[in-house]
């Protein structure tokens, strides 16, 4: 077992460096180090993953392919719409609206980085979605969103059971002599599920009622309330206004100030409404020396990057050259390949409570 | 300790009120049960016990309720749930989370219990419930008993002293039902909680009850006592108590173990004889829908593995068998939702493969085990009328006027009414009047009995009988031997994909067949009908029957047993 | 100790009027600005070039970490206070946790069956969600609804909280046509559905075109391209826009006309039954209720 934080930080290291660097050779390393560790979680198949049985396909398509798509569309509509850069390599008649004029391999370069860029982001979330399970996805929500969670919750468990419902009804419709044979004879398969949703939403309640839900102290969170909403419109008013202000030359310098304190405020108000909402959680993930491992390693790629920005921005205008690279960059960035090495490796007895599960789960459907 | 003094309550909006003047003492420890019709007042009488009613449904309640001291009307459901527990009818309907541990410790997360005690409690009730080898898994993956069991778990991670289940066996098959029985025994009888359950299948329940409480339609003069001297104030009761009324036996038996040596020394004033069992030869050669040799299933599993079968108009066919024995599989090839993959099936004679289902479907009524599963129109007469429409009839032309068919369901007054707003057993009507509003020869029926009450059970029997006589061929499938034992001409069990045993009602249901439906726990044949466990090797299934040969004087049978 | 209580369908305990009224301007105030900071962060690449030329902490404010997580915290912001109105209550919670279920499940035979184009089933739930429950209860369903699509079918990414913010802002819209039909006093008309269905189309073609612009900070207009000296020559607002609109044009109006269609469509054909459906047990789900003393 991994701890879910583990993955939450590394996420969110590995994003914020693919978003502050535009250096293709960063990007490239960050991209692999996706793929790689992609790879060895869809190896693992941990089966606190994939036993839920309720996230069906891993992931809805590869991020390789995804960056064998994204990376020449975008060099494709770089190079078509922008007209910047010295390195002509092509000229197409003015008369076409839009994508008229000269087409330059800085244009060309640019785009393909966009769609590189846009891959890796793709690849590191792709990692998120394999490595930790729904039901932690749903668990680590901040404290304040607490009913949210349990709806999610709720709809996550509901899903089996709607697909169950779902043949049923295809069965019971059949026999009333029911054909597909248009959009139209959807509805009678629609229908009876949504309405035994419904119903089933009431006794839900009822059951949730019964055991306590909502026995929260609900004046303390009544008077959190106002408090929340003033910090959270406060917040706002100055997150607009610094944007406003970054508008009007000569007042810019003040606008940042203006921004990260409404976001800090809006911030609190978030951590402020959580405050009120009393729970604990259950199910709680031992925190290992792995983890701890990973993480430093991981807020280590970020050091030399936020250090040294200059090879971090490159740019292909106006004369296309190649990018610079740094040592040091580079070989910290690596620091986020230490989950590939560190997760657990795969037990028997978990991969046969997997496919008992898997075979009752057929049976149920039988 | 639950106290009841003159109680009345009145839904928003209801012209009457579901319950009234109540009054009733249930001590500690007691394990009692609820019974009387649906939509009595049963699941009213529940829900006031944890402030569900009036907080939850709104209403207006008069009189004093007090439940481990506190007045729930008061305190609300929220203050309730840490003295009352409750369970719900449709395991699959109550809960959150996606797994066992998780699903348990759901009520103590949200009471932000500290986590160690989360722990300790969520461990206590999964032992109490013999759940722990399940902790772990998907709630998705377990069976109904299972399910329910791990309802019960979450309804006492709380542990309040009190637990209150609103028929939490309806929806299983008579192996999960016993399975959930059985723990509340233990709970009752090991743990010292005290039970309020509600139950239709009351010769199920009545060997641990202490205390029965009946509502009766209206919900008004609510009985409360011991079993024996409510059952003998009710109309409806199981056959051994039925038997022991009609022929005065005292004190009145209410299980088959308190009936038996009445039985015995009835029995003993008759002569030896042993009526004659008429064999019943089986489906002549050439049914109206005749199987052979079947072979079907989902992917490359055979869930039936050879089966012949022959369906005759005018029969009533009973099909019994475990859980996953194949009978829901046997009926869904029948009307060409499963495709056979070796052998045949014959509709007078021609084979139906390749037949689309919508065809098999004007011949054959098939009513799939939750008939809300068929239900979407907004009236009672749309259905109807959808099905017509779906097989390329208009209204005029019906085989059969859709009036006269929910006049012969008893559903005449119900026409307009929106199907999903019935009772169960209405429900069920409607979704028979929907599947036959094509005129069938054959009727299909899977598990028709799941959560209907004695009347509609009643109701029920009367329309298969009335069936029988219109020349339908009838094929049952069901678990309930009551019912089987009512209806049956033939009784065919499966076991494992294949007919083990098929021969009349008493050849099958009554005691020497080495196939009756037996508890495998115990050995014991308790899912034998009661009038054949109190009167065995005399082939009556039926307390008529019984009586029939019984036919002595009251007073001689009256002699208390010594 | 003797008490009777009378409670009722739809009488709802009900703070001072005045406390009530600060709080709904609270709460209009809150969903307002929120959005309004959710739509900058989508469109502002478009504002970049008209900006005057920034160093530092300012420019890192223009980066599209700093665009994401000002998305992220006016989604975050908008949910708080639609929970507060439309998840506060059990019946509520289980309602929405059903309805979202079931919409994920519709949403999963989406990316499962291959559709025509970018037709999507989810919108019609939504809408008529938001419409018959409200903006609140509807913002969630959107919202969620993306969310727990995200979460079954592997699919959460930074374009999430955009797809949240977007989604929810459809059931957030929906009862504005409440007014439209009341207006011109269609209900349970025909027209009502077709109103619906003018609405549920709009927002297909919005949806598509806000999705686009998750990850036109990368894509970029050329007016965001730095190191052209884009203050002299770059692209203006307008210009950026139009080649926008281009972009969208040629990638994704099938795409979205696709989805217009289908959402249409559906709301077309099967609208007035689910919004039957609906109200029927809207009723049953009237909330809190509150014991006044009465006798029976």
């Amino acid at each position: 077992m991994t701890h879910p934080v583990r993955w939450f930080v590394w996420i969110a290291i590995a994003s914020v460096a693919t978003m502050l660097t535009r250096n293709p050779l960063y990007q490239v390393i960050l991209f692999g180090i996706g793929l790689l560790l992609i790879d060895s979680l869809r190896a693992m198949q941990f089966p606190e993953q994939s036993g839920d049985g309720i996230r069906e396909s891993g992931l809805p398509f590869s991020p390789l392919r995804f960056a064998l798509f994204a990376v020449p569309a975008g060099a494709l509509f770089n190079g078509l719409t922008s007209p910047f850069g010295d390195t002509i390599i092509a000229r197409l008649p003015t008369s076409i609206p839009y994508l008229g004029g000269p087409i330059t391999a800085e244009a060309v370069a640019y785009g393909a980085i966009n769609g590189l860029i846009l891959a890796t982001l793709f690849a590191v979330f792709a990692v998120l979605n394999l490595a930790v399970p729904v039901r932690d996805l749903i668990g680590y929500l901040p404290r304040a969103f607490y009913p949210v969670a349990v709806v999610s919750a709720i709809a996550v468990t509901f899903v089996p059971s709607i697909k169950r419902q779902f043949v049923q009804v295809r069965e019971a419709q059949a026999v009333r002599g029911h054909q597909m044979r248009g959009l139209h004879d959807w509805f009678p398969l629609f229908m009876p599920v949504l309405v035994g949703g419904l119903e089933r939403a009431m006794q839900m309640a009822e059951t949730m009622t019964a055991r306590g839900f909502a026995a929260r102290d609900r004046d303390e969170a009544a008077r959190a309330a106002p408090i929340t909403q003033l910090m959270s419109v406060l917040g706002m008013a100055l997150v607009l206004a610094g944007g406003v202000l970054r508008l009007i030359p000569g007042w810019t310098i003040g606008s940042p100030f203006l921004l990260f304190g409404g976001m800090g405020l809006m911030g609190s108000a978030i951590w402020y409404a959580g405050r009120s909402v009393r729970f604990t959680r259950y199910h709680r993930p031992q925190w290992t020396r792995f983890d701890t491992v990973t993480v430093v390693a991981a807020g280590a790629a970020l050091v030399p990057l936020l250090l040294w920005p200059i090879s971090r921005d490159y740019n292909p205008y106006p004369l296309l050259s190649w990018p610079q690279f740094d040592v040091r960059i580079g070989a910290t960035l690596l620091g986020l390949m230490v989950p590939v090495f560190l997760l657990p490796t795969r037990k028997d007895d978990t991969t046969r409570t997997f496919s008992t599960q898997r075979s009752s789960d057929i049976n149920d459907q039988v | 300790m639950i106290r009841f003094e003159s109680v009345a309550f009145r839904y928003p909006g209801a012209a009457r009120p579901a319950l009234r003047d109540v009054t009733l003492t249930l001590p500690e420890a007691s394990f009692t049960v609820v019974y009387g019709p649906s939509g009595a007042g049963k699941s009213t009488l529940l829900r006031s016990l944890n402030g569900l009613v009036p907080h939850f449904s709104g209403g207006t309640v008069s009189g004093r309720i007090e439940v481990a001291g506190l007045d729930p009307v008061r305190v609300g459901p929220e203050r309730m749930c840490w003295q009352v527990g409750f369970v719900f009818q449709d395991p699959e309907a109550q809960f959150v989370m996606d797994r066992v541990e998780d699903e348990i410790a759901f009520a103590l997360e949200n009471a932000a219990l500290p986590v160690p005690e989360m722990r300790e409690r969520v461990a206590e009730v999964l032992d109490l419930l013999g759940l722990m080898e399940l902790r772990r898994r998907s709630l998705a993956s377990l069976s109904g008993g299972e399910k329910q069991r791990v309802a019960i778990a979450a309804a006492l991670a709380l542990r309040p002293g009190i637990l209150v289940l609103d028929e939490p066996t309806s929806q299983l098959d008579p192996e999960s039902a016993e399975d959930v029985l059985q723990a509340l025994t233990r709970l009752n009888a090991g743990a010292g909680l005290t039970i309020v359950l509600a139950e239709h299948r009351l010769e199920r329940v009545l060997s641990f009850a202490h205390r029965l409480i009946h509502i009766p339609a209206g919900g008004t003069e609510v009985l409360c006592g011991s079993p024996r001297d409510v059952l003998a104030q009710t109309p409806l009761v199981p056959p051994v108590t039925a038997l022991g009324k009609a022929l005065g036996w005292s004190p009145l038996p209410v299980t088959v173990a308190e009936g038996q040596p009445f039985a015995r020394r009835a029995a003993a004033k008759l002569e030896g004889a042993r009526v004659p069992v008429d064999e019943h030869t089986g489906g002549e050669a050439s049914g109206y829908l005749q199987v052979e040799a079947l072979e079907a299933g989902y992917g490359t599993r055979p869930v039936l593995r050879g089966v012949s079968l022959n369906l005759v108009p005018g029969e009533v066919v009973v099909l019994m068998g475990r859980n996953g024995s194949g009978k829901s599989t046997l009926l869904k090839a029948l009307v060409g939702l499963v495709r056979p993959q070796e052998g045949h099936i014959l509709l007078q004679g021609h084979d139906t493969r390749g037949v689309p289902v919508a065809e098999l479907c004007r011949q054959i009524a098939y009513l799939p085990q939750d008939p809300n599963a068929l239900l979407f129109a907004d009236t009672v007469a749309e259905e109807l009328a959808i099905t017509l429409r779906n097989h390329g009839i208009s209204t005029q032309h019906a085989p059969l006027a859709p009036e006269e068919l929910l006049a012969r369901l008893g559903l005449s007054d119900k026409a307009d009414a929106y199907p999903r707003d019935l009772s169960v057993g209405e429900r069920q009507r409607v979704a028979l009047a929907a599947i036959m509003v094509t005129r069938p020869d054959v009727v299909l029926l899977d598990e028709p009995t799941r959560g209907l009450d004695y009347e509609a059970k009643g109701k029920l029997l009367a329309l298969i009988r009335s069936w029988r006589a219109q020349r339908l061929a009838v094929l049952l499938v069901t678990h309930d031997v009551e019912l089987a034992a009512a209806a049956a001409d033939r009784v065919v069990m499966m076991e494992d994909g294949r007919i083990v045993a098929e021969g009349s009602a008493h050849s099958i249901l009554g005691e020497d067949s080495a196939h009756a439906p037996r508890d495998d726990s115990t050995g014991a044949q308790s899912f034998a009908p009661q009038t054949v466990q109190l009167f065995p090797r005399r082939g009556w299934l039926t307390v008529d029957e019984a009586l029939a040969h019984l036919a002595v004087p009251v007073n001689l049978a009256a002699e208390p047993p010594a | 100790m003797h008490l009777d209580s009378a409670w009722s369908c739809g009488s709802i305990r009900r703070p001072p009027v005045a406390r009530l009224r600060t709080r709904r301007w609270l709460s209009w105030l809150t969903t307002a600005l929120a959005s309004l900071i959710g739509l900058g962060a989508f469109f502002y690449p478009f504002f970049l070039s008209e900006l005057p030329p920034a160093t530092g902490l300012a420019h890192a404010a223009e980066s599209p970490l700093l665009l994401g997580a000002l998305g992220a915290l006016s989604l975050l912001a908008l949910i708080l206070e639609t929970q507060g109105g439309a998840a506060s209550e059990t019946k509520q919670v289980a309602l929405l946790g059903v309805l979202v279920g079931l919409n994920a499940v519709l949403g999963f035979l989406e990316t499962a069956l291959p559709g025509p184009g970018g037709f999507s089933p989810i919108f019609f739930l939504i809408i008529l969600g938001g419409y018959v429950y409200g903006g609140r209860f509807g913002f969630l369903l959107g919202g969620l609804t993306m969310f727990v699509t995200a979460l079954i079918t592997g699919g959460i990414g930074p374009w999430l909280p955009f797809r949240m913010l977007a989604g929810g802002w459809i059931g957030l819209t929906a009862p504005a046509v409440g007014r439209v039909v009341a207006w011109l006093r269609v209900r349970e008309t025909r027209w009502e559905i077709i109103a619906l269905a003018i609405f549920g189309s709009v927002w297909s073609l919005l949806f598509g075109a806000l999705m686009n612009l998750w990850f036109w900070p990368f894509i970029g207009t050329a007016a965001s391209q730095p190191g052209l000296g884009y203050w002299e020559s770059g692209l203006s607002v307008g210009q950026g826009f139009a080649n926008f609109v281009a972009f969208y044009i040629a990638t994704s109006l099938v795409w979205d006309l696709a989805r217009l269609g289908g959402t249409a469509g559906m709301l077309l054909l099967f609208g007035l039954p689910t919004l039957r459906a609906l109200r029927r047990f809207a009723c049953r789900f009237t909330f809190t209720v509150a014991p006044e003393e009465s006798s029976v």
